[in-house]
């Protein structure tokens, strides 16, 4: 099977080189026949890559180690979802999973626009396997998944087999870390598409609507997946790591957290170019920048040029990566300058105080964010170059600055939606934000007599119920209106309401689950914890939750050797749940983990850890943590993705409309000879 | 400045140079645009500086301020390896220095003499490393006020005649598009 992936790799390499050449021949030439030919040759790079797939899959999940990758990151007594996730578990695994993954959303685009875009398509297909090439050279050259083991003796060098494999990392081994990387490799590799149609629309000079419509669909997709594979990051660090929180500003998530703020910048700017035919050069410049940050991401985890718990092993691969982030940059950059005359506004702004500046004030502040993060992880390795002093840039530096301009985000997220296009008149600033201003302010006063102390927890609760009535007063007006207009009930005339416009509403529903991620990240200000040596029958204290110790157990199975501390927990002396921490010993890959114990509930969450054993006394090192409103980070996430999910379904009038451009397309295309 | 808007009874008037204006129709005048990017830059610096503010020092708030050196790569109190023994020691040197009645600065300098400027979380703000706490606050100051700069540029340009849209060439869909518009409110 291992040639079997090895042929995979070297025809999908083969078809890859082929359509990039192809595609930008057939595009200069206008000639159908070579862009129909550079497009099927993208399904052939897309079957050979999942032919690799395939045969590293079935090497996996029957246990052949003759396979080095294999041999290293599963074993025999792995559970088979985790033996599925082993694909993605290493290095050279995890790189042709990304190169799978652009053949998928190759493969989808040439499909999608078979029969529309046919002038940008050449230029599409070439952009999509110039990165396919270089992914795929990377796998079969520098990262191959298809190594054999190999004994060195004295009678020379023989193929090996191992009696069993390594086995997979057991931090790894939680079922959110099975989903995490695809949903942020399915991010990260989707910012190419957007990235590949800017490019073609910059060499055709095809600059009008159509391709910032199809971009920004294109954006939204991986978008919504990356903040799901973050998130899910995010859960996986709560649950596993241990230390009782989910964000630790560590290199490898401030990697994935950029290029989703320059996509966010990018969603809300493009809505002026759709609208107004202003900042074109800007939208340009977004697509370009989020997908260098994708491709940036992948370099930072995979390089070692910064520490992190999460990174690959070190490697040799950054220099390539930083050749071709060189590549990237000089093209798309060189390309965006000589279009420049094709990239003017067609409007101008006519007021400080409208929807136009208030998302230009959104994208500076998201991008000044999205410097302050990239500047902070990348500062040990300047600072050392430099200066060759080693510095640590950690979480406090990232909290004290990325929290105010987060407020300030949050505060543009009621804001803006209220703004009218061009210019909005003081007497619609009064009417719009009065009752949201007024309701914040009580809420305001609320939290402070209740005690709420903490000036940005404070903010961000009070700016929090500023956005939330802002956007409950849009659902309100517009609703009410129909209920008047077209005699619905309130349940009716909301849903036809959001059915007729579902992006500005799915948007909405987008400011909620953002609301709520906010309100969440402010409980981490309310945090206590405590720590206790204890054995059976041993109290530990920690607000009005009560921790006994029922006792230790130990016990073992294939993949595990366990002690699990058997805890009861009563609050306010009335009985609340029983929690089983455990301290586990992954036989295969000799490494021990945490399985932390978490009750979680809408206020807040119990968190037991089993830390370890004391070795003067034998007693369980257990430790606690209330984290308040965790909960709502998770709800929060659900809400932001099914938000974008009816943003992305098409309203009636945008389905007509499709229709009718879809029309007039193929009309040209009948023309042209397509 | 016309006329117009050095009138002082206009109802306008700076704060410090009492110089009045008149209410222009685009609402905001320069003095406001002026006193917006110096409440911005105030607010920014002091929710910064929110979380240096003098406090009572403790081996918990330290420990989310130092980062552990035995490789972990994680702060003090997030140090995952049992029996640590650069966590017990950095701990016991902290509880030292909290017992000799130090504030938060000085056991934060004290701890990066002892142990290295690597083991704080945070990099001092002094030399070279002034840059990663500058650079951030300048760029979102400089970027808004190069917005409200674009901003101005842009409305002082002559009218562009817009490109007209797809959807006004066909007349039925023009009124579809409208009759829609108005059911729901849009218009």
């Amino acid at each position: 099977m291992n040639q079997v992936g090895s042929v995979g790799l070297i025809a999908s390499l083969a078809f890859a080189a082929y359509a990039l050449v192809a595609g930008a021949v057939g595009g200069k030439l206008r000639s159908p026949r070579i862009t129909r030919s550079a497009e099927r040759a993208a399904w052939g790079f897309f079957l050979m890559i999942t032919l690799a797939v395939v045969a590293l899959e079935y090497m996996i999940l029957t246990n052949d180690f003759h396979n080095a990758y294999v041999a290293e990151h599963s074993n025999r007594d792995l559970l088979t979802y985790y033996k599925v996730a082993a694909l993605w578990a290493g290095q050279e695994g995890s790189l042709l999973f990304w190169t799978w993954l652009l053949s998928i959303y190759s493969a989808l685009v040439v499909w999608q626009n078979r029969r529309k875009n046919r002038q940008l398509m050449p230029y599409v297909v070439s952009v999509l396997m110039g990165v396919g090439t270089f992914f795929s050279l990377l796998v079969f050259f520098v990262a191959n998944p298809f190594q054999e083991l190999s004994l060195i003796s004295s009678a020379g060098t023989r193929a090996f087999s191992a009696p069993d494999g390594s086995g997979l990392n057991p931090l790894l081994q939680y079922h959110s870390m099975v989903i995490h990387p695809p949903m942020l490799y399915l991010g990260y590799v989707g910012m190419v598409v957007p990235f590949a149609f800017a490019m073609a629309a910059l060499i055709t000079r095809q600059l009008g609507d159509n391709w910032i419509r199809t971009t920004r669909r294109w954006t939204m997709v991986p978008w919504m997946l990356l903040g799901c594979g973050i998130l899910l990051g995010g859960n996986w660090a709560y649950a596993v790591l241990g230390w009782g929180g989910y964000w630790g500003w560590d290199p490898v998530e401030n990697a994935s957290l950029l290029p989703w703020l320059s996509g966010t910048a990018f969603l809300h700017s493009v809505m002026i170019q759709e609208k107004r035919g202003m900042l074109k050069i800007w939208n340009v410049s977004l697509v370009i920048l989020t997908f260098f940050l994708s491709i940036f991401g992948t370099f930072l985890t995979r390089s070692g040029i910064v520490s992190s718990v999460h990174a690959f092993a070190q490697s040799n691969i950054g220099p390539f990566f930083a050749v071709f982030l060189a590549i990237i940059l000089f093209f798309s950059v060189t390309l965006l300058f000589l279009r420049l005359d094709h990239l003017k506004s067609e409007n101008k702004l006519d007021s400080m105080v409208s929807r136009e500046s208030g998302f230009l004030f959104n994208n500076w502040i998201l991008l000044a964010l999205v410097f302050a993060v990239f500047w902070g992880t990348l500062f040990p390795v300047i600072s050392k170059a430099v200066e060759n002093t080693t510095v640590t840039v950690g979480a406090p530096f990232f909290n004290k600055v990325a929290i105010p301009m987060g407020l300030l985000l949050l505060l543009l997220t009621g804001a803006g939606p209220l703004l009218a296009w061009r210019k909005t008149s003081f007497q619609s600033l009064k009417r719009n934000f009065t009752l949201p201003i007024v309701v914040a302010l009580v809420a305001g006063a609320v939290m402070f007599a209740e005690g709420v102390r903490d000036l940005y927890a404070w903010m961000t609760l009070f700016l929090s119920v500023f956005v939330i009535v802002c956007i409950v007063g849009e659902f309100w007006k517009g609703a009410r209106t129909r209920m008047r207009t077209a005699k619905e009930n309130l349940a009716l005339a909301l849903y036809n309401l959001t059915m007729r416009n579902t992006r500005r509403y799915g948007g909405y529903i987008v400011h909620i689950g953002i609301v709520l991620l906010f309100i969440g990240f402010a409980g981490q200000a309310f945090k206590t914890d405590a720590k206790g040596l204890m054995q059976e029958g041993d109290l530990l204290t920690v607000k009005n939750y009560m921790l006994r110790c029922d006792g230790l157990v130990s016990g073992d199975n294939p993949n595990y050797e366990y002690t699990r501390a058997l805890i009861t927990v009563t609050r306010n002396d009335q009985a609340f749940t029983s929690m089983h921490p455990e301290k586990r010993f992954y036989k295969a890959s000799q490494q021990p983990t945490s399985y932390v114990a978490i009750h979680p509930t809408l206020s807040e969450d119990v968190y037991v850890l089993l830390a370890g054993l004391d070795p003067d006394t034998g007693k369980a090192i257990i430790q606690v943590f209330i984290n308040p409103l965790v909960m709502w980070v998770w709800i929060g996430g659900v809400v932001t993705l099914l938000g974008t999910l009816l943003a992305l379904v098409p309203s009636r009038v945008e389905r007509e409309m499709a229709e009718m451009r879809q029309a007039q397309e193929l009309a040209v295309q009948a023309g042209d000879g397509y | 400045m016309s006329d117009k808007q050095n009138n002082p009874n206009s109802g306008i008037r700076c704060p410090i140079s009492q110089v009045g204006f008149a209410r222009h129709s685009s609402l905001l005048t320069r003095h406001d645009y002026f006193w917006f990017v110096v409440l911005a830059a105030t607010l920014f610096a002091a929710s910064v500086a929110h979380a240096d503010s003098a406090r009572k020092p403790t081996l918990e708030a330290i420990g989310n301020e130092v980062q552990c050196t035995c490789g972990c790569n994680a702060p003090l109190n997030q140090c995952p390896m049992l029996n640590c023994a650069e966590k017990a020691e950095m701990r016991a040197f902290i509880t030292k220095e909290i017992a000799d009645g130090k504030d938060e600065t000085t056991i934060l300098q004290d701890v990066s003499i002892r142990f290295g400027v690597q083991a704080l979380s945070s990099p001092p703000a002094k030399g070279f490393t002034l840059a990663v706490w500058i650079l951030p606050g300048v760029g979102l100051l400089v970027g808004l006020g190069m917005v409200v700069v674009l901003v101005r540029r842009w409305r002082s340009k002559p009218d562009i005649v817009p490109v007209p849209s797809f959807a006004s060439r066909d007349p039925k869909v023009l009124t579809a598009v409208e009759e829609e518009m108005k059911s729901t409110g849009m218009k």
